[in-house]
């Protein structure tokens, strides 16, 4: 028998005597002599009778071996020595380990596992604006390439900015406890108005700088780092509509506004304890809106945003003939545009597994379901999207593929963590299919040039994935025994509960009337100071010269792309 | 017509809060919520759009 064999067999035979001296010690304490064990039947197995408790005292504590100087000193090359009761931290080496050390060490493994996926998650997150850029940039025509790039780079920096400075408390700086990072407690002001006889939050007051009012607080910056990257997606989503033209000037002013008032706004309302939230609590319907990762909060601000600005800044040149007949102006590079689709699948399963802020407590063992639909969603909207053009153009075209992906990750955003695998198939091939129709009515009805297809991806998908909460959730899952303050779990019209269907469409009126209003006058207001698009003739000469001083392909000889009509 | 467009979407969005208040059904607050979207999309749709479609570049 080898030193570490004997090491553990004494370990095991110290904790053995442990146990029963303690089980021995509590039931003579408590007057109970213990139970014999009952006779099972034969045929029948008969449910094991409960132990009784167990109570363990500091005492107990100190005879736990732990391993000796000399044996770690030797290397513990298959694990077996390394987190013992060693590592647990003792509050004093005087009286050494206490059961009050245990109860504070377990707390924080607890919130340790839930820092560390929430902010992995962030980082997945993150990642996402690579992307989006090169999505994005392949979308578009080379001559734009370093332009459509260097505002997917500057997003991030803009919106983080802005976010910092004003967005965050805005957003969450009412939330209260968010108990699975620790509760939060510095985050606690929201400011509220009395309507309909019901508080009504609008914004929240704490966290300016990330320093205001006690929000240096390590579980302030994960929900900070979490949230930022989230606002920093939905800003990145606008930069694909007004591609080719916007001036760069403006999308740097326009950025700032979304990510320092617009989306913080929204997102309080349905995360930072605000109106929407509290449907449930103050009218009775269903859970409040539930927006798991935000379909609505994320993507469909970001595509609504992008339709104001689409309408305002007006199609490319070219976009459309005198007749108003729309010309296809196919992007330059299908391989990054599929690379980075794969990049965003990859970069989802951080957006929406993430979302539940923690892998350990209140439901959050849900990720590994919650990502399952994410990527089921995904592979339902790519075949939607596929089979949809093949059928009625002939063709399974690449970039509608790549776009029908993302519209089933939209989709599922929202409803990722209250439904079921069946359903997130379901809800990914309607979206797959709903981006192509979408795509022809923003194209040919309102003949709006949108050249990445960003409205119908995240704007109709976002109010699709939106809308199926209320639809398809299914009552299982289990946040910590309610959502929103609401006891119970989301619950849609099939499964029974057709008020929280209304929370739902309240909230898609929401991002409809008052998010587009919204970003629509700001940016009417940046159009009239700086104006939003750039001029004809940079616009012809492509924008990487004029509006960034150098080309994205310098080595490159770029000639006019031959324009398909009537795509 | 831009003003009216702007109004119009935003009036909707205030239909659909006035559903909370004007009925305690749910079928009544949801027709009351969708006749809201409809004006809101009206209000993108067939005013906003429109107006700035008058004036499109590929007219000129």
């Amino acid at each position: 028998m080898s030193h570490l064999e004997k090491l553990g067999a004494t370990m095991n035979r110290r904790f053995l005597t442990v146990v029963t001296t303690t089980f021995v010690l509590a039931t003579a304490l408590l007057g109970q002599a213990p139970a014999p064990p009952a006779a099972a039947p034969a045929a029948t197995p008969a449910a094991a009778p409960a132990a009784p408790p167990v109570p363990i005292t500091d005492a107990d504590l100190k005879s736990i071996p732990a391993p000796k100087a000399e044996d770690r000193a030797k290397g513990d090359p298959d694990g077996g020595l390394t987190g013992t009761v060693s590592d647990v931290t003792v509050s004093d080496a005087k009286k050494g380990l206490s059961i009050g050390d245990l109860a504070n060490q377990v707390g924080q493994n607890k919130i340790a596992i839930n820092f560390v996926w929430t902010l992995v998650c962030g980082f997945l997150v993150m990642f996402m604006q690579a992307g989006f850029a090169v999505v994005e940039t392949g979308l578009c025509r080379a001559k734009n390439a370093n332009h459509t790039m260097m505002m997917n780079f500057m997003v991030y920096g803009v919106g983080m900015l802005a976010f910092w400075l004003i967005g965050f408390p805005l957003q969450m700086g009412g939330v209260g406890a968010v108990a699975n990072l620790g509760g939060t407690p510095p985050i606690n002001a929201e400011y509220t108005i009395q309507l309909f006889g019901k508080a009504w939050g609008l914004w929240g007051q704490n966290g300016y700088f990330l320093f205001h009012n006690g929000t240096y607080d390590v579980g302030v910056m994960v929900v900070f780092l979490f949230q930022m990257v989230f606002m920093d997606t939905a800003l990145t989503i606008v930069t694909g509509s007004a591609a080719e033209r916007w001036k760069y000037v403006a999308f740097i002013v326009s950025s700032f506004v979304l990510g320092a008032f617009t989306y913080p706004i929204f997102a309080n309302w349905a995360w930072g304890n605000g109106w929407l939230a509290n449907l449930g609590a103050n009218y009775g319907l269903g859970k409040g809106y539930a927006d798991f990762a935000g379909s609505g909060v994320v993507h469909s601000v970001g595509g609504l945003t992008a339709l104001a600005l689409a309408i305002i800044v007006g199609p490319r040149i070219g976009k459309f003939t005198r007749s108003g007949k729309p010309n296809a102006m196919p992007g330059h590079d299908i391989v990054i545009v599929l690379t980075g689709c794969f990049i965003l699948a990859f970069g989802w399963f951080g957006f929406n597994p993430g979302s539940t802020l923690g892998a350990s407590g209140n439901g959050a063992l849900r990720i590994g379901s919650i990502a399952v639909n994410t990527m089921l969603a995904g592979m339902a909207g790519s075949f939607g999207a596929m089979l949809y053009m093949w059928l009625r153009y002939g063709k399974p075209d690449a970039s509608m593929s790549g776009n029908g992906l993302l519209a089933g990750l939209v989709a599922i955003t929202a409803p990722s963590g209250f439904v079921n695998p069946v359903s997130s198939v379901i809800i990914g091939l309607i979206a797959g299919v709903l981006v192509c129709l979408s795509v022809e009515f923003v194209e040919r009805v309102m003949k709006v040039d949108d050249p990445v297809g960003a409205i119908s991806v995240h704007g109709a998908n976002g109010i699709w994935g939106v809308i199926s909460v209320g639809l398809f959730a299914d009552g299982k899952s289990n946040y910590g025994g309610s959502w929103n303050g609401v006891t119970g779990s989301v619950t849609g019209l099939f499964y029974g509960d057709a008020s929280q269907l209304v929370a739902q469409l309240i909230g898609v009126s929401t991002l409809i009337g008052f998010v587009f209003t919204f970003s629509f006058v700001v940016n009417l207001v940046i159009d009239w100071v700086v104006g939003q698009r750039v001029g004809a003739k940079a616009e012809l000469e492509g924008l990487d010269l004029p509006e960034m001083g150098a080309l994205g392909y310098p080595e490159f000889e770029l000639k006019p792309a031959m324009v398909r009509s009537g795509s | 017509m831009l003003l009216a467009g702007i109004v119009a979407t935003f009036a909707g969005f205030l239909i659909s809060i006035l559903s909370l208040t004007l009925s305690s059904s749910v079928g009544g607050r949801m027709v009351i919520v969708l006749i809201g979207m409809i004006v809101s999309l009206f209000g993108i749709i067939g005013l906003i759009n429109k107006a700035y479609l008058k004036d499109a570049i590929w007219k000129k």
